[in-house]
């Protein structure tokens, strides 16, 4: 290896890194229309036992397999995981470990452009929403604004009129995003994500604290106060409990929330040193996570929906989806608070946009990596690949744009199906493979706290168990219709073949990375353990 | 919002408020390795 060692400048810096990797969309949109649509508060019940026996013990496990890569100069997901599973299979498994970075990324900085995008028009005058029309027109408006910026009617339709203006969003957003990988770990992404993560939770305050003081602003509706708004989002309905579904959504919310199964938590653990602790370091992570999303996530976006548009109007957002409920429904929110309307929309969006750019970081960073330790290029031509692959993505994304067909095709099957298998095939090397007794020496190797052993039984037995019955569950409950749909519209069509097409890529650069490695002499199948 | 639902809400927020202060202050004290300027050190 001749290139200068990559690693993080401080161990608040990869805690900050993860955490904005896993801080996203989700916390602030999802996790509220969940929980709300599956029992209210006690969807908390199953979801902090996913959290515990399912997001914590995988997430050690992905922080200690990295980190035990690293110490060997291993850095991408396939190398790290052929070490861990000691030979090819493994490593052509972790392949799925770059393809979900970089798959998602495609059609994520398209959403983050979004927020971007509605950021900027609030703090330029506001989306077009008339204040003094009754709600029905407002939700028209609103709906329009979307519908320009993400050209959802039809494909092309971002390269014409007004919604060109989303393409010149674009082009801002993916170049920050490049800047910051180019600039590598410590100088870019950290340094990012240091200054990213404090003016995020300040967003969040402020517009919480706003959210908070509403009150009853219709004097004519006191039952729409802020009091029965929270109670919407979190008075218990025991009877979910007994739904599989529930636990099924809790699994799934606390899973794609905290990024385990993704590859970036193994990427970002293989930069840091042997006597680093991974025990404390990953709590934090996820722990900063739950704050967004229980904290903040699950107190403003429903709390602020009901108190202005009832419980019929908040259900019926609900069901429209995070998207529907995120860029559709709040702007209609913010338009009933009168002069903090264009304050309150430029704080949430560019909180938002935040919460998306530590997170779309997050996802070139595994792929960089990956190329530079396969092909031995420098940062800066790495990123470039990267920077091509990327834009050939988007332009696809902003494309076939009609129904969200491109991207939904992508999420599914790289940002939901694939995570859950990159997850047990995690799992189950860490535990089965590599073994659990070695794993949890290395897990507290350098450790700053005694992880609890109860979670070593956990990490190997109820974890893989867990998550099989999860990943089963969820197969019967969404495989069948996203098969036909996969393959029904153009724009699901092209995602298919985006998705074989990155695969093919990985795959051969992941063959050029093991001969080069292997004629290195660079111990890519752990014949000798690191100590 | 019922009794239930303040319990549920207020118990959340401690444990997510909690745990997230606990975490940072668990690693701010613990003491960071001093990096070395190059030219120092054996």
């Amino acid at each position: 290896m001749t290139q200068q060692k990559e690693e993080w400048g401080s161990k608040l810096g990869v805690i900050l890194a993860v955490a904005g990797s896993a801080v996203g969309l989700g916390n602030f949109l999802r996790f509220p229309g969940q929980a709300a649509a599956n029992g209210g508060g006690a969807f908390l019940i199953p979801y902090f036992c996913a959290l515990f026996l399912l997001g914590l013990p995988i997430g050690w496990a992905e922080w200690t397999m990295g980190k035990y890569g690293g110490k060997k100069g291993l850095h991408g997901a396939p190398m790290v995981m052929g070490a861990i599973g000691k030979g090819r299979l493994a490593r052509y498994l972790g392949v799925l470990g770059v393809l979900i970075p970089l798959g998602v990324s495609t059609y994520y900085v398209f959403i983050e452009t979004w927020t971007f995008a509605y950021f900027l028009k609030y703090i330029s005058g506001g989306i077009g929403i008339d204040r003094t029309a009754d709600l029905v027109t407002q939700t028209a408006q609103s709906g329009s604004f979307y519908s320009m910026i993400t050209g959802v009617d039809g494909d092309g339709q971002l390269f014409t009129g007004d919604s060109k203006y989303t393409v010149m969003s674009w082009i801002f957003v993916f170049a920050v995003n490049i800047y910051f990988v180019f600039r590598g770990l410590s100088k870019g992404i950290e340094k990012f994500v240091s200054y990213a993560m404090p003016v995020m939770a300040v967003c969040a305050l402020i517009v919480l604290i706003r959210v908070l003081t509403l009150g009853t602003p219709n004097p004519a509706l006191p039952d729409q106060n802020v009091v029965n708004g929270l109670g919407y989002m979190w008075n218990p309905d025991f009877s979910a409990l007994g739904n599989f579904k529930t636990w099924l959504a809790a699994a799934g919310q606390i899973f794609f929330s905290l990024s385990v199964g993704f590859g970036v938590i193994i990427n970002y653990a293989s930069y840091m040193k042997a006597k680093d602790d991974v025990a404390l370091s990953g709590l934090t992570a996820s722990a900063t996570n739950e704050l967004f999303e229980v904290g903040f996530g699950g107190m403003i976006t429903l709390t602020a929906a009901f108190v202005f548009l009832g419980l019929s109007g908040t259900a019926g957002a609900v069901a429209t989806g995070s998207f529907g409920l995120g860029f559709n429904t709040l702007p209609v929110v913010f338009a009933q608070m009168g002069a903090f309307e264009n304050i309150i929309g430029a704080l949430w969006f560019f909180m938002l946009w935040l919460a998306a750019i530590t997170s779309s970081l997050s996802m070139y960073a595994p792929s960089v990596a990956h190329l530079k330790e396969a092909t031995n290029w420098t940062q800066g031509k790495s990123t470039a690949v990267i920077a091509i692959i990327g834009t050939i993505g988007a332009l696809l994304t902003l494309w076939f744009t009609k129904g969200g067909a491109f991207w939904a095709t992508v999420d599914f099957w790289v940002g939901t199906y694939l995570i859950f298998l990159l997850a047990m095939v995690q799992i189950i090397y860490f535990g089965w493979v590599f073994g659990i007794d070695r794993g949890w020496k290395e897990l507290h190797q350098g450790a700053s706290i005694q992880v609890p052993t109860i979670f070593k039984f956990v990490m190997k037995y109820v974890a893989p168990a867990y998550l099989i019955i999860v990943f089963v569950g969820f197969s019967i409950q969404s495989l069948g219709a996203e098969l036909r749909n996969s393959w029904a519209t153009t724009g699901a069509r092209v995602g298919m073949l985006t998705i074989v097409a990155i695969l093919v890529y990985l795959i051969v650069v992941t063959y050029i990375g093991e001969k080069r490695l292997r004629a290195a002499g660079v111990d890519i199948d752990d014949n000798t353990p690191a100590n | 919002m019922t009794t239930l639902g303040w319990i549920f809400m207020t118990v959340s927020l401690v444990m997510v408020w909690g745990g997230t202060f606990w975490c940072f202050r668990k690693v701010l004290e613990t003491p960071q390795e001093e990096k070395v300027p190059p030219g120092f050190g054996p």
